[in-house]
Formats: structure tokens, C-alpha cells, sequence
């Protein structure tokens, strides 16, 4: 595998921005988190609710997985998460369903959605985070932060270097231009995958280069027009995607890519949010991707 | 005269300008030489086969929504009247979560859904407004709409809630309404279906014209008015419906449109009609135009262009014609 470019300089930015980690295992005094919200902890938390599934898998993955007491119903990795009792959904999420865990900390997913119920688990005494945790860069961060509330520093900085052994692995020489990919995440309206996603990453680690690299945003409405003219080599779709019927369709099969059915599919919930198995994408998309060279 | 000649060269220019300009830029010689079928494939395959179909649909639908709006208030005689006003949309958003929700597949599956939802919607408000007999009570009408809409609002937020698909959510997009599905084909069917109700509907402009004095009234001067009544009511349903269909739901245009007609052409049916077919459609093309290209890359819902660019269009109207 090989680093983009792009992708290896952000993940460098972010570890300067963090500073070096603090692996003394002293608990979250003067953390904030991805809002600027200072943690209110002054022990490690015994009983988290985690309501996104990006980071339920995160503190599974940090060892404390027996610490997490709620989650949402679409956090479903690793599996022995299904087992942890389920507070409905995690955007703009059931308080009364998060308090009947008695929780010391609620981590929720940055969105204007959860202002609300954020103020209202603060003023009952539960400590909240929230993380902006949509690409690996920030999936570095994030590990850094919740290693150190976690009291558990080392473990998140090894996280860390495993990750990044994993994904600057030697590039194997790869012969020919790198695929043009399209991300296509809907087909009516066409929501294309933009570079404020990890699969943006994911596909150019993979040896692959997003068209929408440079939308900012993790996803967007687009027109069909704009997607025929970046002309797309190659259709990059999640498993159980209609492809067929997709290419029968007139207006969809002015993209020549999906006229000529250039469709690759890639399985698993590992495409779904940013988690430690980017490595595994990684390697199933840039193995779909080898048949997609010029 | 002159009001018609202005409103056909503004659909007009609404028109070309759709052809010309869209997110992907092209020289406007590039544009004329791929509308004659000549030059680099892909820039003819935009300009022949995205753009023309979708400004055409556009139109079409822009103009159905702006004369079932405008014959629905006329049958309602209520000036908030429009084309979702008698449960359809609800019904329509139904179907779509519905099918999105269990896995309907294929890229048809939301549109024919959302057009079943709308089609159970209207026989269910129908039934409702329908006493003794086979008359049609338009309050009753009027109120099935809300309360049968509210109901199937509050459907579609269970099953978003309990749905395990979540893409369910993406209904939500489809709802607010785009053009992104336009095609030849999908014109073809469009303009096929929407002629019966168009001409339907343009055939009572004089029943229309007494029937807005009320029903009494109306009666008294010779129109059929409980047929009149079934008949406007099936033809705008059913024309709403098909739009629907291509388009999801976009609002405005169906209401603001017939009461800006008014201002200018006043109440007479037989040219309120045709001038709220061109201006509808007129509204709707350049809506969905600077939906695709005023954050390019990224599109807008046009629902939300018709409302931004419509209402001061609107106000300026009153204004003028008050003053």
C-alpha cells in the first residue's frame, strides 16, 4: 500500500495538532472535546453510552468495551456490541432513554441535532464529549482523545502506530494511471460520497481517486450531468446496490461508466464508518480496484 | 396581447437557457453544435439527453402544478388551495418511505410506490367527502385532505423510526422534490398522461368561471355542478399524482402561480389557464436551472428554489398591481 499524498498530510497534521500523547494514565483533566467542551470527569467513566456507531466500535476497540452501557440501534460492530442495550437513535437521541443507564459520559456525534440534548444531560450532572469523527485523520484524534479520558493513553498511541504501519505499507509498484472512482451512495437524487468522508481515503489509499475528491462535505446531492462530465472510470457501490436496473435507465446511462456497467461493489460494515479495520478496506478495495487499472 | 407575447418569450429564454447552461460548463458553440448531434459524445449525450428532457419535464410539470392549483381553488373556492392540499403528498411520502423502508427494488420502486400512496390518498379523501348519495361536500373534501395528509405524516414518521434500513432517510430527498430522474421516456409518459387532464380541465374553464361564484349560484346558471365537481377533482388529482411520479413533491408553484396569474389576465378561466400552464412551467424550469448550477457541484431541492425565487416574484406582483 502506499499514502496518498493527501490523505498522509492530513493524518500528519492532525498528530501535530494533538501534541504528543499523555500516556501517564491520568484521567480527562482539561480535555475538550471536538466542540470546545471541556469533559467534566475527574475519574475515568465506568458506564459510557455511545451514540454513534463509529465510536461504540472505537471504545470496543480501546479495551473498554465492558465500560459501554448504551448504544444506538445502528451500532452494530463488533458484534459483541449487539449485546449492550440499545437507546433508539443517536441523532437528536431519547434522554430519558440515555439516563435510564445511569451513565457517567455520553459521547455523541457532532451535529447541530444533539445541541439539545447535550445542554440537558450537562445540567443533570452527566458528562457528555462530542466527536467530529468522519475521516481516519479523525479517527486519530479521536483515539487520542478518548485513550486519554479512558485513562488508557498507551493503548490508543499503539492503536495509532498500528494503524498507520498498516496503511504505509510499502507500496506494491502498481502499472498504469490511478481509476477514477465514483462513490455513489443513492441513485434518485444522486448522492455521490465527497472528500469529507474516509471512503475518500479509503479509495485513495487504495490506489483509486475519489471524482468528488474536493467536495469538503462527507456526502452531496449532485446532478447527473456534473457526474457524465467527470466521466468516471469506475462505479464504486456497496453490496445489495441495484446496478443492473441502474444501467437500464436512460438518464443514467449517459455516465459512461454505467452504461458500460464498470461497477465495483465492496462488502462489509467496514465501508459503513471510520474504524481501525480501514486497513482491511483498504486492502478489499484496492484488490476490486487492481481490475479497474488502465 | 402584449402579456402573452412577454410570457411566451420568457418561457422561451427560460427554455434555451436550460439547454445552455448546467454545471458542467460548455462553450455556448459546444452547446449548439451538440443540439445539431455534433462534437465530443459526452457533451452531446449532457446536452441531448440530460438537459433537453429535464427542462422539458420541468416545464411540463411546473405548468400541470400551476393548473390543477388554480382549478382546485376554483373547486375549493379557497385561495390556499393547491395541487397537495387533498392528502397527496402525505400519501405519496407514505409510499416512498414505504418502499425504501422494504427494500422495493430497483430504481422504479419509489416512484410507482409514491404514485400508489397518492392514488390510495385521493380514493380515500374521495370516500370521505362523498355524502348521500353522490355528492361531493368540498369542506368535507377540503378537511379529508388535511387530516388524511396529517395522517399519513405521521405514518411515514413510524416507519422512518422503526424502519432497520437507513436509507430510509433518502426518501426524505426524494420527497423534497428533483428532476435528477428525467429522460425522454419519462417526458413521453408524462406529456402523454397529462394531456387527458389538461384538456379536461381546460374544457370547464366556463363551469369553472360560475362555479367560483358557488355552487348555488352556479347552479342556478346551468352547470352540472356535481359532475363538475367529480371531474375537477379526479383530473387534478390524478395530474398531481403523475407529477409526483417524475418529480416528488414541490411545493409553491401550484399555489402562488394561479394567484399571480390572476393579478395580471384576472379571473376568467379560459386564458387563467394556458397563461398559469406557460408561467408554471416557465417558474419551474428556471428554479430547477439554478438548482443545478448556483452551488455547482452540489444541487438544491428545487422545491426550495421555487419558494425563494417565487415569493418575491409574488410580492412584487402585489405590489405593483395594488399601487
Amino acid at each position: 500500500m502506499r499514502w496518498s499524498p493527501k490523505a498522509a498530510g492530513l493524518i500528519a497534521a492532525a498528530l501535530l495538532a494533538c501534541g504528543p500523547g499523555d500516556s501517564t494514565g491520568r484521567t480527562s483533566g482539561g480535555a475538550v472535546d471536538d466542540v470546545g467542551r471541556p469533559i467534566r470527569l475527574t475519574a475515568p467513566p465506568a458506564r459510557i453510552v455511545s451514540l454513534s456507531p463509529a465510536t461504540t466500535e472505537l471504545l470496543f476497540t480501546l479495551g473498554a468495551g465492558h465500560r459501554v452501557v448504551g448504544r444506538t440501534r445502528w451500532c452494530q460492530d463488533p458484534p459483541a456490541a449487539r449485546d449492550v442495550p440499545s437507546v433508539g437513535d443517536g441523532l437528536a437521541p431519547n434522554v430519558e432513554a440515555i439516563l435510564a443507564r445511569r451513565p457517567d459520559l455520553v459521547a455523541f456525534y457532532r451535529s447541530a441535532a444533539n445541541a439539545a440534548a447535550i445542554e440537558r444531560l450537562e445540567s443533570a450532572g452527566v458528562a457528555t464529549v462530542t466527536l467530529a469523527l468522519d475521516r481516519l485523520a479523525d479517527l486519530v484524534r479521536v483515539t487520542r482523545l478518548l485513550g486519554r479520558v479512558l485513562g488508557d493513553s498507551l493503548r490508543a498511541d499503539s492503536l495509532i502506530e498500528g494503524l498507520e504501519v498498516a496503511l504505509a505499507a510499502p507500496a506494491t509498484a502498481r502499472a498504469g494511471q490511478a481509476p477514477r472512482v465514483l462513490l455513489l451512495a443513492w441513485d434518485n437524487p444522486p448522492i455521490v460520497i465527497g472528500g469529507g468522508s474516509f471512503l475518500s481515503e479509503i479509495v485513495s489509499l487504495a490506489g483509486g481517486h475519489n471524482v468528488f475528491d474536493e467536495l469538503d462535505r462527507p456526502s452531496a446531492t449532485v446532478s447527473i450531468e456534473t457526474i457524465a462530465a467527470r466521466d468516471p472510470d469506475v462505479v464504486l457501490v456497496a453490496a445489495g446496490t441495484e446496478t443492473a436496473s441502474l444501467a437500464t435507465r436512460p438518464e443514467w446511462r449517459v455516465v459512461r461508466a454505467i452504461r458500460e456497467r464498470r461497477f465495483a461493489v465492496v462488502q462489509g460494515s467496514e465501508f459503513e464508518h471510520p474504524s481501525f479495520r480501514a486497513s482491511a478496506a483498504v486492502r478489499q478495495l484496492a484488490r476490486v480496484l487492481e481490475g479497474w487499472r488502465r | 396581447m402584449i402579456r402573452w407575447l412577454v410570457l411566451a418569450a420568457a418561457a422561451l429564454v427560460a427554455l434555451v437557457a436550460a439547454v445552455a447552461v448546467g454545471p458542467a460548463r460548455f462553450p455556448l458553440v459546444d452547446v449548439w453544435r451538440a443540439v445539431l448531434g455534433d462534437g465530443e459524445p459526452t457533451t452531446v449525450a449532457i446536452v441531448r439527453d440530460l438537459r433537453a428532457p429535464r427542462a422539458l419535464l420541468a416545464f411540463c410539470v411546473g405548468g400541470s402544478l400551476a393548473v390543477t392549483g388554480a382549478s382546485l381553488q376554483a373547486l375549493v373556492r379557497n385561495p390556499l388551495a393547491d395541487p397537495y392540499l387533498l392528502g397527496l403528498s402525505g400519501g405519496a411520502g407514505v409510499g416512498a418511505v414505504a418502499a425504501i423502508a422494504l427494500r422495493l427494488g430497483g430504481v422504479w420502486g419509489v416512484p410507482i410506490a409514491a404514485t400508489v400512496g397518492a392514488l390510495v390518498a385521493i380514493a380515500v379523501v374521495y370516500r370521505l367527502a362523498v355524502v348521500t348519495g353522490s355528492v361531493l361536500d368540498t369542506k368535507v373534501l377540503l378537511l379529508g385532505g388535511v387530516v388524511v395528509g396529517a395522517f399519513a405524516i405521521a405514518a411515514m414518521g413510524a416507519i422512518m423510526a422503526v424502519s432497520p434500513a437507513p436509507q430510509v432517510r433518502n426518501a426524505l430527498l426524494w420527497i423534497l422534490g428533483s428532476f435528477s430522474g428525467s429522460s425522454w421516456q419519462a417526458v413521453v409518459l408524462f406529456g402523454a398522461y397529462a394531456v387527458l387532464p389538461l384538456g379536461a380541465l381546460y374544457s370547464l374553464s366556463r363551469p369553472l368561471d360560475l362555479l367560483s361564484l358557488g355552487e348555488d349560484p352556479a347552479r342556478f346558471l346551468g352547470a352540472d355542478v356535481e359532475r363538475l365537481k367529480r371531474v375537477l377533482y379526479f383530473g387534478a388529482s390524478l395530474l398531481t399524482a403523475a407529477a409526483v411520479s417524475v418529480s416528488g413533491i414541490i411545493g409553491f408553484v401550484g399555489l402562488v402561480v394561479p394567484h399571480a396569474v390572476r393579478i395580471v389576465w384576472g379571473h376568467i378561466h379560459h386564458a387563467l389557464l394556458p397563461a398559469a400552464f406557460v408561467l408554471g412551467g416557465t417558474l419551474m424550469v428556471v428554479a430547477d436551472g439554478l438548482a443545478r448550477t448556483a452551488f455547482a457541484p452540489v444541487e438544491l431541492p428545487v422545491g426550495v428554489v421555487t419558494a425563494l425565487i417565487g415569493v418575491p416574484v409574488f410580492v412584487l406582483l402585489v405590489r405593483r398591481w395594488q399601487g
